[in-house]
């Protein structure tokens, strides 16, 4: 197999280019797209290299972490017992993470979380300040009263500002 | 007023707790057996007693609740944060605004982006049509904007106009007539509402944005527009066409109504063409038919806009139509009486007698007065008001009556009370009766008359300045605390009040908190602020820590100065600037950067003070240098400074110079003196 560095992988979130973008894999209620074809290197975390490399505290531990050092992606009762809908909110998640990095383009490789509570919809996000504060309303004003409609409940976005991505650990 | 909230709701909790008490237990001390009794605290209970004396038992009524009266409980239990944000922002120190110009930008945009996205889905509302909500939501289906039938038919004609497109509408009615289909006058009539509603233009996007600030402009424009004469009508929003589309199909209408007549006058008055009302009112009483309640308000307005009339000549003719009114039995409602008063506001000092006449015939036929009407009778007493003679005292009686009372909107001026009370309240410099006025603000659902943001702005700005002139100064700090900058961000005319006020209460130690307050708030280029507290800082002597933090604040307010000059190209440092922030360096013992503003003296071409030089003379002293001195006076022989002469004799008395120091001052003299002397000799020589 090439050893493939996974420093391109390691956003893996993120589509890689026309014609390579395989099916989602889904880790530990994690996205990550990269091609079926390629050796999944960098499935559990991020390799351990020269500690040169910034990652996110997001990145840094692998799925073997969530529900113990790292929290989920999306909140939401559907995979408790007598509950259903679970396989419409991972569509909706999905469709909804998508959605916010290509209308928020400065978003940080952090994906957003989502949390439902009762009726509502609430995004967390976390952004960089790359545009100016009264872009930031309209895009918020535009995502909510675009996403209400199409999912029939409110939709809620909370955003929170960082000057530059958050460093979580530089031992990678 | 955060201090009444805390105390209603101690009020409340401690209610509760009674209550609760009184319900659980007897006289205390006793085991609780309210089981058995109904809650009564005053029958003693005695071990074994046969318990034969029990009062029948009332079952209270059962009580409904609304739906949300657990939220509404627990809201009033929660203040204002004075910390907080309004929460249409989000809640991150970047994106909250500082200035009202921010927040107006932050509010449009999020409106705009909420527009885009609307159109988004009205546009492609296929994608958006899966109903997966149980209930139904209507707000977040698509609507439909384009009508959906497409022959000519009267149903169609029905269909456009409930979309309310103006000219389709329009178009369709004439293919009907020119395909002679009949038009029934219910339709027609609906097609007249239509057109005279919008006056003949589609409705635009912002309509409802632009409505309320236009009409008040036009107002304002027609006050001033009626002491002028003839072209009012045509300068000022006349926005009625002769021969529009409107009048066309009035008069294409085989059979008018009531309905007909009464729309086309309300159309013609709202567009400003109130002459043309008038004519057409007449032509009604020729058709002998009745108009209504509403169509009375707009005649009366109508003959208050008419121009080219004497006052007396309107208030008659606005008591012929009431006249009229009562004979055609029509009831006057709220909007009469407010009508009438708008009108009468407008004759300003004429006006008085008629409006309290007016007032009280409101008040014995038995309808409520909006706070619209309040506004306009402050408006009629206090607006064009000359303090050197009496001022009413109405607003005195107003505000007793008003106290305590909740309202609800009856009248779209209902939200411009709280600011021309207030605006009278200053006027009158009156605390007491400011804070009645903000006392009924809080009172209830009132505080959704306050109006938009920039009459918000006006009334808080006026309450503070208010509070800083005649308050303590703990007090008005408190006010700052709690109103800035979480309900309005302050001028930099309240800014400075707020300074004069500390001036007064010699705190002036609240300074350089008060700068750094400023700098958040978008003053940091003001040049009048940042005199106003260089001066107050560089008065007098203070004790050394003062002095430190003064000087602090003063070296940022020196380097918003030097970025200012860095993005203009005309530097701009005023001379009184300069002063007070050297001074302030001396007195804080930073003797560097004192020095190096003389040097900026030089290069801004401004000329020190003497009060400076005596200062710099003195620290040069306390320095033993008399190197400096030296300098001090070659600078003040720079700029031919009088004070050059008293100067040079302080060196040579205080300081131990040797020989060559003494040449140059002695140059330096000489040369100040001789062009003293030479303008002597040519004073003597011109007498």
């Amino acid at each position: 197999h090439p050893a493939v560095v996974p420093s391109g992988l390691l956003l893996g979130r993120r589509c890689r280019g026309q014609g390579r973008e395989g099916t989602l894999a889904w880790v530990g209620g994690h996205a990550e797209s990269r091609p079926l074809s390629a050796p999944r290197t960098g499935l559990l975390g991020v390799r351990v290299g020269k500690g040169d490399k910034s990652v996110t505290y997001e990145e840094a531990h692998g799925p073997r972490y969530i529900a113990h050092h790292k929290g989920r992606l999306s909140l939401h009762t559907g995979n408790l017992y007598g509950e259903d809908h679970a396989a419409e909110q991972m569509v909706e998640d999905v469709f909804l993470q998508k959605f916010m990095l290509g209308t928020f383009p400065v978003c940080l490789s952090d994906p957003r979380i989502l949390k439902r509570r009762a009726h509502q919809l609430e995004v967390s996000a976390l952004v960089l300040r790359q545009l100016p504060a009264h872009k930031f309303h309209l895009l918020v004003g535009y995502s909510e009263t675009l996403l209400s409609p199409c999912y029939k409940r409110p939709v809620c976005l909370h955003l929170q500002t960082v000057p530059s991505k958050v460093v979580g650990s530089l031992y990678k | 007023m955060a201090a009444v909230a805390t105390g209603r709701w101690l009020r409340f909790r401690c209610k509760l707790w009674l209550t609760l008490m009184g319900q659980r237990a007897g006289p205390c001390g006793q085991a609780p057996s309210c089981r058995f009794y109904s809650g009564s605290a005053t029958i003693p209970k005695v071990e074994g007693t046969n318990i034969t004396g029990i009062e029948e038992v009332v079952i209270p009524k059962k009580k409904t609740w609304d739906k949300v009266a657990v939220l509404q409980a627990l809201a009033s239990t929660v203040n204002r944060d004075a910390t907080a944000a309004p929460y249409a922002f989000q809640d991150d120190p970047f994106l909250i605004p500082t200035s009202s110009v921010e927040s107006r930008s932050f509010l449009l945009a999020k409106k705009s982006g909420e527009n885009a996205a609307k159109f988004i889905i009205n546009s492609h509302p296929k994608y958006f049509q899966k109903d997966i909500a149980e209930p139904h939501i209507p707000c977040l289906m698509p609507e439909y904007f384009e009508p959906q039938i497409e022959d000519i038919s009267e149903a169609a004609l029905r269909e456009r106009i409930k979309l309310k497109k103006v000219k389709a509408s329009v178009d369709m009615f004439d293919q009907l007539l020119q395909a002679g289909t009949a038009i029934s006058l219910e339709t027609s009539n609906s097609l007249l509402d239509l057109l005279c509603y919008y006056g003949d233009k589609e409705p635009s996007t912002d309509y409802h944005f632009q409505q309320s600030e236009k009409s008040e402009e036009l107002e304002e424009a027609a006050e001033e527009n009626n002491k002028k004469s003839e072209k009012a009508d045509h300068q000022f929003g006349v926005t009625w066409r002769t021969k529009n589309n409107a009048e066309r199909i009035f008069a294409l209408m085989p059979e008018k109504n009531s309905h007909s007549y009464c729309t086309m006058i309300r159309g013609m008055v709202k567009h400003r063409a109130p002459a043309r009302a008038l004519n057409l009112y007449t032509e009604l009483l020729n058709n002998r038919l009745h108009a209504d309640v509403y169509t009375f308000n707009a005649l009366i307005e109508a003959t208050a806009l008419s121009v080219s009339e004497k006052l007396e000549d309107k208030w008659n003719n606005i008591l012929e139509l009431l006249k009229q009114m009562a004979a055609q039995k029509v009831k006057p409602n709220l909007q009469t009486f407010n009508t009438i008063l708008k009108c009468l506001q407008r004759f300003h000092t004429f006006g008085r007698l008629p409006a309290l006449q007016t007032f009280r015939e409101m008040k014995a036929i038995g309808i409520e007065p909006s706070l619209a009407t309040y506004h306009y009778i402050i408006q009629l007493f206090y607006h064009h008001e000359n303090p050197s003679k009496g001022s009413s005292l109405i607003i005195y009686d107003i505000m007793n009556e008003l106290t305590g009372q909740k309202f609800s909107p009856k009248d779209p001026d209902d939200d411009m009370f709280f600011q021309s009370a207030m605006k009278a309240c200053s006027f009158l410099r009156d605390l007491e009766l400011a804070y009645q006025v903000h006392g009924l603000l809080n009172t209830g659902d009132n505080w959704k008359f306050i109006g938009p943001d920039h009459r918000r702005n006006f009334y808080y700005s006026k309450f503070f300045s208010l509070v800083c002139l005649m308050e303590q100064i703990d007090v008005t700090l408190k006010w700052y605390k709690d109103l800035i900058p979480s309900v309005f961000f302050p001028r930099s005319q309240t800014l400075i009040d707020l300074l004069q006020a500390l001036d007064v209460a010699n705190r002036l130690e609240v300074i350089p908190q008060i700068w750094k307050d400023s700098k958040e708030y978008g003053h940091t280029f003001h040049n009048v602020l940042k005199e106003e507290i260089l001066m107050l800082m560089a008065r007098d002597k203070h004790s050394p820590e003062l002095q430190v933090a003064f000087a602090d604040c003063a070296a940022d307010i020196k380097s918003t100065y030097e970025s200012q000059d860095g993005r203009q190209t005309a530097p701009e440092w005023p001379a009184n600037s300069l002063n007070y922030v050297a001074v302030l360096f001396l007195r804080a013992g930073r003797t560097q950067e004192a020095w190096k503003m003389l040097g900026l003296f030089k290069k801004h071409n401004k000329i020190p003070g003497n009060e400076l030089l005596n200062e710099f003379m003195d620290s040069a002293k306390a320095s033993n240098s008399p190197a400096q001195a030296i300098e001090i006076v070659k600078l003040a022989s720079a700029f031919s400074l009088p004070i050059c002469e008293s100067l040079t004799q302080r060196v040579m008395a205080d300081f131990a110079i040797n020989q060559e120091q003494k040449e140059a001052l002695g140059n330096l003299t000489s040369l100040t003196s001789d062009s003293d002397t030479d303008s002597d000799s040519d004073i003597n020589e011109g007498k």
